[in-house]
Formats: C-alpha cells, sequence, structure tokens
C-alpha cells in the first residue's frame, strides 16, 4: 500500500469508532454513518493537513459536518431517541448505577454532555478536547467544571450518591 | 467514585470500541477513496490511484435535465442550464442496453494495443461546490496529468494545473456577479475556499511505490500485474473481487458496494489504466452482466462531447442516490468520462437538484508514449 493509503487506512480503523460514537452521542444513530462517511472523505482529501494523533482533528471536522449538513430538528429527534435507547436499554443489562449516571447525562443541557463526553467516552485530554469543540483550554477547563458540577447534581437525586466530593485541585491535575 | 469515571463505566456497550463490521468499512474507505484530493495539496509520496474513479473528478459545468421514470430510473440529456425539468419527449434507451454493451466490448477488444515506455493520461475534472453562505454553485476545475513508466524502478511524473472554480450555471454566475464577484469564495464543507483565477501547475516526479505499484485495484498492482489480468469477463470479475474483499460472499442483483465497486474499477479498466484490449473488451462485457446497470444514450460530457452512458445507482448513506456514470464513445469503445449524478439528495450533496452533476472526470489524452515530459 502506499505511504497516503496505509496512513488513512490505519487513522480509519483507529478512529472510526470514536468518531461515529462522538456523532452518535450528538445526532443519534440515524445520521451517523453518513455523517462518519462525509468526515473520513474530508480527511482523505486533506490527508496532507491531518495531524497525529488524529482523532480529535476528525472529531472536530464530524462536528462542522454535523452542524453544516443536519438539520437541528432531525438531530434533536435522532438524539432523543438515542438517549431513550441508552436509559431504557436491555432487562439483563440494567445496572442501576449505570443507568442512573446515563439518565442524568441525558437530562443535561446538549454543550455540557458534549463536554463530559469527549473526556470519558473519547478519552480525549481537556486541552484536545477544547480543540474540537473550538475553545480555549482555559474556557475549557471552567466549561468542563461546570457541566461535572451539573452531571453530579442530577446523579443524586436518582440514587444514593457514593461519589465524595472532591476538590478542584484533585480533579485534571 | 468521580463522576467522570462513572460516566466512563456507564458507556454503552454499542458506543464502545468494538471493531466496524467489514462491509461498511469496506464501503466508507470506497467513498472516501474515491473523491478528489485537495488541490491544495502537496503531492510528497506517489499513491497509485484507484481507478478512475478516483484520480478525480470531472466537470460537469452544467445540471442536466432528468426525467424519473416509474421505475426510479433516470435519463439525464444534454447539458442544460435550466434546472431540472420533466423531459418525458426524452424517452431511456433501455431495449437494448445489454448488447450495446457488447458492441462497445468487440469495439474496445480491436483497438490496437500499444506500447511505450510510458503510459500517459491528461483528464479534467470538476467539483460541484454549495457556496457558503450564499445560494449560488461553484464548479472548480483542475487538470491532471500523469505519465506511468512500464519499466519497474522508473519514475512517475505528474503534472497538476488548477484551473480556478467559477459559477456552475448562468443563474449562478448572475448570484455570484451579485455577490460582488468575489475571487475568493467560501465553500461548504468549512473551512475550505476556492479561488477563481487558475494557478501555477504543479509539476513532479518521484519513484514508484514499492519500486514497480502503479495503480490499485483493491491492493496495489504493478504493470505487469495489469497486462496480466484475464481477458475473460467472468475470470476478470473473480479476479477483482479478490482483490476487494477476500471474505465477501457471491452478490445479488442488488446495486451492493461490491456492485458499484466492480463498476468503478471497470470504469478505471476501460478508460485510464494501461491494460490490454482484450482486458478492456472484458470490463464491458463485465459490466453487460451486472444487472442493476442502465445504459442511456446521447449524453454529453463536461468537455462538451457526445456519447453512450453506463451508469449505477449507489445509494448514499442518509438514504440519498447517487448515478455512477461512465461515458464511452460507442463506435470505439473508448472511454470519455466518469461522472456522479445526483439522484436523490442528501449529505453534502443536499443542496443540489437532483440530475446535477457534481463530479466528474473527462479523460483527454490516454495512451503510450515514449517520451517523458520536459519539466
Amino acid at each position: 500500500m502506499t505511504d497516503d493509503a496505509h496512513r488513512f487506512t490505519g487513522m480509519y480503523d483507529g478512529c472510526r469508532q470514536r468518531v461515529w460514537a462522538y456523532v452518535v452521542s450528538r445526532a443519534g444513530r440515524q445520521v451517523a454513518d453518513e455523517v462518519v462517511s462525509e468526515t473520513f472523505a474530508i480527511a482523505w482529501r486533506r490527508l496532507d493537513d491531518v495531524p497525529e494523533p488524529a482523532l480529535p482533528w476528525l472529531l472536530g471536522v464530524a462536528r462542522n459536518v454535523l452542524r453544516d449538513n443536519i438539520r437541528a430538528e432531525t438531530r434533536r429527534e435522532a438524539l432523543n431517541a438515542e438517549l431513550r435507547a441508552w436509559t431504557e436499554g436491555d432487562v439483563a443489562d440494567q445496572v442501576t448505577e449505570r443507568l442512573g449516571v446515563l439518565r442524568a447525562l441525558a437530562e443535561l443541557p446538549e454543550d455540557d454532555r458534549e463536554v463530559l463526553l469527549l473526556i470519558a467516552w473519547q478519552g480525549l485530554s481537556p486541552k484536545d478536547a477544547a480543540r474540537v469543540v473550538g475553545c480555549s483550554s482555559a474556557a475549557f477547563r471552567v466549561r468542563l467544571h461546570r457541566a461535572r458540577k451539573r452531571l453530579k447534581q442530577a446523579m443524586e437525586p436518582a440514587g444514593q450518591s457514593r461519589t465524595r466530593v472532591r476538590n478542584l485541585s484533585e480533579e485534571w491535575s | 467514585m468521580n463522576p467522570i469515571d462513572e460516566l466512563r463505566a456507564a458507556r454503552p456497550a454499542h458506543l464502545g470500541d468494538t471493531p466496524v463490521d467489514e462491509r461498511t468499512r469496506a464501503a466508507e474507505l470506497s467513498y472516501a477513496m474515491s473523491r478528489p484530493r485537495s488541490a491544495r495539496q502537496k503531492r510528497r509520496t506517489v499513491r497509485p490511484v484507484w481507478g478512475f474513479s478516483l484520480v478525480g473528478a470531472a466537470a460537469a459545468a452544467t445540471a442536466v435535465a432528468v426525467v424519473v421514470s416509474g421505475t426510479g430510473g433516470t435519463t439525464p440529456r444534454a447539458p442544460d442550464a435550466a434546472p431540472a425539468t420533466v423531459a418525458s419527449s426524452t424517452p431511456k434507451v433501455r431495449l437494448s442496453a445489454r448488447d450495446i454493451l457488447l458492441t462497445a466490448a468487440a469495439k474496445a477488444a480491436r483497438q490496437p494495443a500499444g506500447t511505450g515506455a510510458y503510459w500517459h493520461t491528461a483528464t479534467v475534472q470538476r467539483t460541484l461546490y454549495a457556496v457558503e453562505g450564499a445560494d449560488y454553485l461553484v464548479m472548480d476545475r483542475q487538470r491532471n496529468e500523469r505519465w506511468t513508466p512500464s519499466a519497474t524502478r522508473g519514475d512517475l511524473w505528474s503534472s497538476t494545473k488548477p484551473l480556478g472554480a467559477r459559477p456552475a450555471t448562468a443563474a449562478d454566475e448572475e448570484a455570484w456577479k451579485q455577490a460582488g464577484s468575489p475571487a475568493e469564495i467560501p465553500v461548504k464543507p468549512r473551512p475550505m475556499t476556492l479561488s477563481t483565477s487558475p494557478r501555477k501547475m504543479s509539476t513532479g516526479h518521484s519513484p514508484l511505490t514499492d519500486g514497480d505499484k502503479v495503480f490499485w485495484l483493491g491492493r496495489n498492482v504493478t504493470t505487469k500485474d495489469l497486462r496480466g489480468l484475464p481477458s475473460d469477463p467472468a475470470k476478470l470479475k473473480a479476479w477483482l473481487l479478490r482483490s476487494y474483499e477476500r471474505n465477501s460472499t457471491e452478490s445479488s442483483s442488488d446495486p451492493t458496494p461490491a456492485d458499484t465497486w466492480l463498476f468503478s474499477v471497470s470504469a478505471g479498466l476501460i478508460t485510464d489504466m494501461p491494460v490490454t484490449p482484450q482486458v478492456r473488451g472484458a470490463a464491458f462485457r463485465m459490466l453487460a452482466a451486472l444487472d442493476a446497470v442502465d445504459v442511456i444514450e446521447n449524453v454529453t460530457d463536461a468537455e462538451g462531447r457526445q456519447g453512450t452512458a453506463v451508469a449505477i445507482e449507489e445509494r448514499t448513506k442518509g438514504s440519498g442516490v447517487m448515478e455512477n456514470r461512465l461515458i464511452f464513445d460507442q463506435a470505439t469503445g473508448r472511454g470519455l468520462a466518469y461522472e456522479n449524478v445526483v439522484v436523490k439528495p442528501a449529505g453534502l450533496q443536499s443542496t443540489f437538484e437532483p440530475g446535477t452533476v457534481w463530479y466528474s472526470q473527462a479523460v483527454l489524452e490516454a495512451g503510450w508514449t515514449d517520451s517523458k515530459p520536459s519539466f
């Protein structure tokens, strides 16, 4: 394989499911394949511009593709269906705490959810996540802090919270 | 547990790092890699091109009118600046689709078999873009030339000349003028910007990948591989499918990703790869055996040349439909152009009218030469 094709398929294999998961968490499963497809088509076209590691760049492109091509109400409806699927779950799969977290997550404003999932599910550093959403690292940390706080609040009434309170300095240090 | 850790632990299984299924992977990779590369790209390494559809796009400066028949087929007719209209007076020629392809196969197989030091191709690719923040379309154009050495260890020479973007139709030109005739046009998807002026030709040469690989047919192939392809259509198909997807099951008559792929590979074999005339004939016969293909007569390509098109529809992600078509000269079986036509808009093509050619590649020259370029 050529260098370019080799690099591209490697990048695809390494990142595709993460990009897909991100899009699903923003817009549901219905449009996810389409957005992922376009994202990688853009990555191929601009392969020389893609940095290493590629994931934050790809997520940023997916975010733009979503914003520019998927109508807001289509996205909201599909996302609501997706969030319901997360929180209703399988009977066999009903681990209470897990569902509690997901329900809390579903209640959050969209921006909070995005920020939290870039860190928790995509495994990005706050710096890389800041690049995806297009803000400074400092601004991102503030948003993350607030989002965590709201997530915690949303989790508490649903059940007994066993998480101990942490100081800010313990987090993301 | 900190809420981020709890969140991490609560990730639904289907959003985890499970591998993507093979069919989706093949379809998405081929979708991405069949698109033109950025004109701004500085090519440092040689990438064998994936057949014809990959090299780039030809140009379809104009929308074509289509007839959507009861069976869902489309009948593009000659380029027309008017938006898609129902023109039922130009019915699709369906009767002898297979015969037309078999005739083309015979003509193609009878062309002289050339040889030379270099396989030379010159193409113009055109890609349609929706302008960001405005309501008109522009066509970006680029001329590519390539000299592929027949000797292993030779260098591949290439040149790229961006010809500039221009409004797609007369109506688009009007809208562009109203917008102040910008020379730099932002297009979707952001942050891409196109320039209306031609730019300097970039040229270069570099060793072949692995010393001898010249094209990609699902895997990298050498000139020798291409010359040795079977001239029996069934064997050719089997060879290509092996290379495409090792685990693939026999495909049905539906346009599967494998059929679509076979179609674009055949287009490459017919149009711009250095295969023998007999293999070109076999590629036409392979196309004739695909139930999913249609033949459309009296089609004009982006360079204004008249030909016959063989076409296959492809369902795109997001329930759009696109028509891929190869336009060829019926008298010689020579490939003229490869085009993608919007049938049912979706995704990045959602702003294009049905019938719009949004990506095309016209072949100006494809043949053997003994001389390499002088740049």
